[in-house]
């Protein structure tokens, strides 16, 4: 059974009081991913793929369609805390923007606390504390030089590897990644998606990878959706995508992207 | 080889903060000749939009050229770039003999002002008298010489998309068909399919010899690589290695150039091989650079040297390397 | 938490001063009257005397002691402000985040009432609806003001709630579990407390001024003395003119010193947590 099913997902927005517009967000969008597997949503900005990570991620209802987590749907199957909270355990988030990511009125740990507390373990017990040392060191950051410091005192690629500690602690099945390396220098980008690589590896996390650089989707991804006005213009394994494309907006992307060991004609 | 269009000479640039030096370049020599595109590739911070500064000398506080000579050869004499005013510069060596086609060319049109307006405006501050009809049918040649249509003139600038924006401030940065061009980050903000046709405009520019040489400079390998011949890396206000690119890419020599070129992911099978890599850490405050070689905090082929001494850029194999390691 | 988040206001000198000016007046309005039992409205003395060692202040054309009437009204004016601000605040921390948190329909009816009420304009509905009032208590005033005062600051708690709540961080504890409750309390009212802190000030301020202007025109309180209220009787009886200047200079000066060091404590507040305005 996939991890993930989404069924003819539609998001329509509205807006105007009297006279009514309406915006065709997501246009019935339909792709599963499977236990372990990386799957990327690529397109540009304003295509939809933020949409559909918030209806997956519970933050935004759709107009219609279903999304099954584990062969429960997310809008209809959760009635109690309980449920909501289960819900939370088995997907989790990685956002965009280190820095937004982090409240500044508080010590960074906080984000790891949220975490241990979705797990019902008190975060200020010894056995927490290692719990939290161990996440931060898998991520390749030293505990003693995290805990404890403010934001603004890290760097961006610092917060987005505690982010990833974070779901180490609560080990959910399904990460959404919604451009988590976009706002990182190139330089250090490979480290965080080292870091997604081995979350697979060793937890069989299942991947949504959203971004809109397709170099990127190419290396991760054991399947690529290209999206494109709220649509899902087509899908296979990223060599399929690369050497065969199929539609016009995917022909014209590929052949526009740089290309390192190959220079244009 | 080549005549040179732009030299600068052991330059040191810092901008002074609280009586405090940020070293943001620190002793670069580089010599730009005529039919060259000239890639300088550095993550952010590495000095390289100080650098396109100082080869413009637009040198403006907190920014000061601390030592260092900026020569441009214009037609057999050779003018000290770094000895002018700002008012000769603006005169008579700005959008004439230099020019700079800006990271955020968004921004560098008046958005109240239709397109024409902006550009009777840059002519006034070079030339005394002008003929608004005359420079007008120029611009328009130029506009369809970089791919956007005449009447592009008489619009504002939220009319126009990025791509096109671009490229009318491209034809406007050449219209007196300057020597020498710096390109900063020219296509950042832009998407992919429009990066590409931006790319193009650049290119031709060479081409058709309206601009003798370009600079340009960019965080990007991939995309510098479609247009430059020669690649030169910055790291901390330094030039870390000088190579023709299809070298760097063959086979880059400094550890910086090696991890900054091995991070980069291109939907291509070489880099599904390859494997993705990075560089442990950050780059080093300027204000309090690690001693000897900038790089050595960050470095896996680190030497006991490293931190003690400075590597100076020697030849290797007719390349250009600073590293203890050759 | 808190501590260390204000902890940077006392570095800042404009700070340092203008709250020191603010809470000097404060303890002339509280503490004034009570070492100072002189009762504001009866006739102490002779009229129209310069200050003595007797009468302090001088005294008025009906022999009211100016010191009391100042002290006093120094209370009035500050009470009359603080239940300005009070009731235009308890409006629009109730207005704004409904309107935010609902949205939709809701968001449109509470948004376009708040924008009728913030296009009349509301020192002339003041004043008209004064008028028909026969009797006018410090109360009447403080409502009439704060009632006509709060539609910006709903406006723009509704707009930075509207921005916090699509801030990542406010996804990701939600994402950890928590609900609405605990969601508003750790996320959400840390990030408008400033700015809310920083209206109630310029409230306490509209709501001064804004007394004192209504009593310069004559439909000031009806009973007790205020700032406002000596100044409209030294204007009445033509104090400037007749050079009587001990009458207007002391409630002139004490309204000037309030406004103006309320106003200055919410520019260094906005100096320091403004991330934009912060200077390095």
């Amino acid at each position: 059974m996939p991890i993930l099913t989404v069924n003819n997902l539609t998001k329509i927005y509205e807006s105007g009081m009297i006279i009514r517009r309406y915006i065709e967000a997501v246009k019935n969008v339909s792709f599963s991913i499977e236990e372990g597997e990386i799957v990327s949503l690529v397109g540009e900005s304003g295509s939809g793929k933020t949409t559909t990570a918030n209806i997956i991620l519970r933050f935004l209802k759709p107009t219609s369609g279903e999304v099954l987590v584990d062969g429960k749907d997310i809008w209809k199957d959760i009635n109690t805390f309980e449920d909501l909270k289960e819900y939370r355990r088995k997907v989790h988030a990685v956002f965009q923007d280190p820095f937004s990511s982090y409240n500044s009125f508080y010590p960074v740990d906080r984000v790891l606390y949220q975490a241990l507390e979705l797990l019902d373990k008190n975060p200020r017990t010894q056995e927490s504390k290692s719990l939290m040392e161990d996440a931060l060191i898998r991520v390749g950051l030293e505990p003693k030089h995290i805990l404890g410091k403010y934001p603004h005192q890290l760097s961006g690629g610092e917060k987005q590897r505690l982010m990833i500690a974070r779901c180490w602690l609560i080990k959910p099945k399904l990460i959404i990644a919604d451009e988590p390396v976009s706002m990182i220098d190139a330089s250090t980008r490979g480290g965080i998606i080292k870091l997604f690589e081995k979350l697979k590896e060793e937890e069989n996390t299942s991947i949504l990878f959203i971004t809109h650089d397709m170099g990127l989707a190419y290396y991760i991804s054991d399947k690529i959706l290209i999206m494109y006005l709220g649509e899902i213009v087509e899908q296979g394994t990223p060599d399929e995508i690369i050497s065969s494309p199929r539609h016009e907006y995917t022909k014209n992307l590929i052949g526009s992207i740089p290309t390192l060991y190959r220079k244009w004609e | 080889m080549n005549r040179p269009v732009l030299q600068i000479e052991n330059a040191r640039a810092y901008y002074i903060v609280e009586n405090n030096y940020v070293r943001a370049i620190d002793d670069i020599s580089i010599v730009i000749r005529e039919g060259e595109v000239v890639g300088i590739v550095g993550e952010s911070g590495s000095g390289k939009t100080t650098l396109s500064n100082v080869m413009l000398m637009n040198i403006k506080r907190p920014l000061s050229l601390i030592d260092g000579k900026v020569k441009l050869y214009s037609n057999g004499n050779v003018i000290e770039l770094n000895k002018l005013s700002r008012e000769e510069l603006q005169k008579n060596i700005w959008g004439k003999e230099t020019s700079i086609i800006p990271q955020s060319a968004m921004n560098a049109l008046m958005p109240t002002k239709k397109i024409k307006d902006s550009i009777l405006d840059v002519m006034k501050t070079h030339f005394e008298e002008i003929h608004e009809k005359e420079i007008i049918e120029k611009v328009q040649a130029r506009f369809e010489e970089v791919g956007i249509s005449k009447d592009v003139i008489f619009r504002y600038p939220f009319e126009l998309s990025g791509g096109m924006k671009q490229r009318a401030v491209i034809a406007i940065a050449t219209l007196l068909n300057p020597r020498f061009l710096i390109a900063d980050e020219p296509t950042s903000a832009l998407d992919v399919s429009t990066q590409k046709m931006v790319l193009k405009t650049i290119q031709d520019l060479r081409e058709k010899e309206i601009v003798k040489s370009i600079a340009f400079i960019t965080h990007d390998i991939a995309t510098v690589r479609q247009i430059a011949e020669t690649l030169v890396v910055m790291y901390a206000g330094k030039i870390v290695e000088i190579s023709s690119i299809e070298d760097i890419i063959k086979e880059p020599l400094h550890p910086y150039t090696r991890g900054l070129l091995f991070s980069v992911v291109t939907p291509e099978p070489e880099v599904k091989k390859r494997g993705i890599y990075y560089i442990p850490g950050t780059p080093p405050n300027l204000m309090y650079p690690p001693p000897g070689c900038r790089f050595h905090p960050r470095c896996e082929y680190k030497l006991d040297i490293c931190d003690k001494e400075e590597p100076k850029l020697k030849d290797v194999n007719g390349r250009k390397v600073a590293c203890f390691l050759y | 938490m808190w501590l260390a988040m204000f902890k940077p206001l006392f570095k800042s000198k404009k700070f340092l001063i203008s709250i020191l000016i603010f809470i000097f007046i404060v303890l002339l309005g509280l503490v004034g009257p009570i070492l100072y039992p002189v009762d504001p409205t009866s006739y102490a003395g002779p009229f129209e005397r310069p200050p003595s060692r007797e009468f302090p202040l001088g005294t008025d054309t009906y022999g009211g002691d100016l010191l009391a009437k100042v002290l006093n009204g120094t209370k009035t004016s500050l009470y009359i402000g603080f239940l300005t601000a009070v009731i235009s605040m308890s409006i629009g921390i109730i207005i704004g985040p409904i309107s935010a948190i609902k949205g939709g329909v809701v968001d449109e009816i509470l948004m376009s009432f708040t924008n009728i009420v913030l296009t009349i304009p509301n020192i002339l509905l003041a004043i008209l609806i004064a008028t028909y009032l026969k009797v006018r208590s410090a109360e009447v005033i403080a409502f009439l003001l704060g009632a006509l005062g709060w539609p910006w600051f709903a406006r723009a708690v509704r707009s930075q709630l509207l921005s916090l709540i699509n801030r990542e961080y406010v996804k990701l504890s939600r994402m950890a579990g928590y609900n609405d409750l605990r969601l508003a309390f750790e996320d959400l009212i840390p990030g408008i407390a400033t700015y809310a802190f920083m209206s109630f000030i310029l409230f306490i301020n509209g709501g001064i001024l804004g007394e004192a202007g209504l009593s310069l025109i004559g439909l000031g309180p009806t009973k007790g003395v205020s700032l406002g209220l000596v100044l409209q009787w030294a204007v009445l009886m033509e104090a400037v003119r007749r050079g009587i200047w001990w009458w207007f200079v002391p409630p002139g000066v004490i309204i000037v010193a309030l406004t103006s060091s309320l106003l200055m404590i919410t520019t260094a507040m906005d100096e320091v947590f403004n991330p934009r305005l912060r200077e390095k």
